[in-house]
């Protein structure tokens, strides 16, 4: 899952007035790629075959909590950077479920923007370095996998 | 009878306590539902800002009658959008103000001798049960020092120890152990009480849970004790009980607070 144009960044909180406002505060100072969701099971339909670089989410929805949430978004695209966007009353269960999503990131209600921004963007180069580093790893893996078949037909060439 | 005064103060403070807890969880909702709204109109109000700022300098580039009419606008939603940032943050500090008092500090943390403590909650209860019930200290001299806020980990042995004796109709006896084992300690609470149903044990630590007649319990006991004992404490609260066996509940403790609080979350908030 690549995403080669502009970052996605996925939101996804029930209550329509945080998107509508994160939305119209990303769209003036960035120019990422924002999808919305106030149904989490949008959201977790829209992960399953499409790429993303970050994903934010409230933590209290109905039918899924943002750990549930983040927990599919990590089985779906690992390298993709997670941030919970809150408010303080969830605190300790999504502090105790930090570790279980491997959250980038934990920004607490009334969130400040420059604040989410700062934590959107250093998610958007985690998510492409990952996936660097990936790539890398694969083209190390192949060549080397060449290499060794190099060697081997030397051995039978000269043995 | 002094006894009877040292009760009657205890249950004044437990009383208390179970309000300021109620109010607490009261103060921790509203804050949680005012901080989404908030947040949004802080926002909003930023993209406002920035917005009206950028139609200015476009409005630079029209020109006559149009353009100071338009400008005058501007200006007039600049200085209000101004008013409501200051409004806003004012509710937002007020609301933090909130959020710290729903945390309801309990202040620092003391080494204490456990033993030492446990004695003295039992020697309060005797007062109110003692005619019926028999309360067996089996509490080693040698337990270790632990870490503790004590004032509020005796109202939660208070509180498990009232429950056992309430429990109890007619004779019986409440008893209590204690050891250490790999830096924690385990306190065992024992009744020959009338035990708690299969079929309660999920709710018996919730709050508003009871079975007492209005006026003798509030159900927030055990609630209460519990957010001491593991929020407050890093500790675990659990109970084994069967019908007319009596119940047994085991709280274990940390004897040493280790990177508790704070610093836990911060560090492993932010990496991924
Ligand atoms: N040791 C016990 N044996 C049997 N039932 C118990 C025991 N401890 C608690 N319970 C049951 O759990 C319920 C909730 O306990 P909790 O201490 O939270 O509240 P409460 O004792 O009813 O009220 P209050 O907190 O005002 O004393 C009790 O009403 C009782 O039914
Ligand atoms: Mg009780």
């Amino acid at each position: 899952m690549e995403t080669n144009g502009n970052p996605v960044v996925l939101l996804v909180d029930d209550e329509e007035m945080v998107i509508t406002s994160v939305r119209a505060f990303l769209s003036l100072e960035t120019d990422y790629q924002i999808e919305g969701f106030t149904d989490p099971e949008r959201a977790a339909a829209y992960i399953k075959d499409r790429p993303f670089d970050v994903i934010v989410s409230d933590y209290l929805m109905p039918k899924l909590t943002g750990i549930q949430l983040l927990k599919r978004a990590k089985d779906a695209a690992p390298e993709a950077s997670r941030i919970l966007l809150t408010g303080h009353a969830d605190k300790q269960s999504a502090i105790d479920a930090i570790n279980d999503v491997a959250l980038f990131q934990y920004i607490e209600k009334p969130w400040d923007n420059m604040q989410l921004l700062l934590a959107i963007q250093g998610g958007i180069e985690r998510t492409r370095l990952l996936r660097d580093l990936r790539d890398r790893m694969a083209e190390l893996a192949a060549a080397n996998d060449s290499l060794k078949d190099v060697h081997r037909r030397l051995i039978k060439a000269f043995l | 009878m002094k006894e009877d005064d040292q009760i009657e103060a205890l249950r004044r403070q437990l009383a208390e306590e179970h309000s300021m807890a109620q109010l607490g969880r009261l103060l921790a909702g509203i804050v949680h539902e005012i901080n989404t709204p908030i947040g949004s109109i802080l926002s909003n109000n930023q993209v406002v800002l920035r917005s009206l700022e950028m139609l200015k300098s476009d409005l630079e580039q029209l020109t006559g009658e149009k353009q100071a009419h338009a400008r005058a606008l501007v200006a007039s939603c600049q200085s209000l959008a101004q008013v409501d940032k200051i409004a806003c943050e004012r509710i937002s500090y007020i609301v933090r103000g909130l959020k710290s008092f729903a945390r309801a500090d309990a202040g620092e943390m003391q080494w204490v001798d456990l033993a030492d403590q446990i004695a003295a909650t039992l020697k309060l209860v005797q007062g109110q049960f003692g005619r019926r019930v028999k309360f067996e200290n089996e509490v080693p001299a040698t337990l270790p020092r632990i870490q503790c806020h004590p004032g509020k980990l005796n109202q939660a042995l208070l509180n498990i120890i009232v429950n056992g004796a309430q429990a109890i109709e007619g004779e019986g006896r409440v008893t209590i152990s204690a050891e250490p084992r790999e830096g924690r300690v385990t306190i065992r609470i024992q009744d020959t009480g009338k035990g708690i149903p299969a079929s309660a044990r999920d709710r018996i630590l919730r709050a508003g849970y009871t079975t007492k007649p209005p006026g003798e319990g509030t159900g927030l006991g055990l609630a209460i004790s519990r957010q001491i004992i593991e929020d407050l404490h890093g500790g675990a609260l659990d109970f084994i009980s069967a019908p007319d066996q009596g119940t047994t509940f085991i709280i274990e403790l940390p004897v040493e607070q280790v990177n508790r609080g704070d610093e836990r979350q911060s560090s492993s908030a932010s990496r991924g």
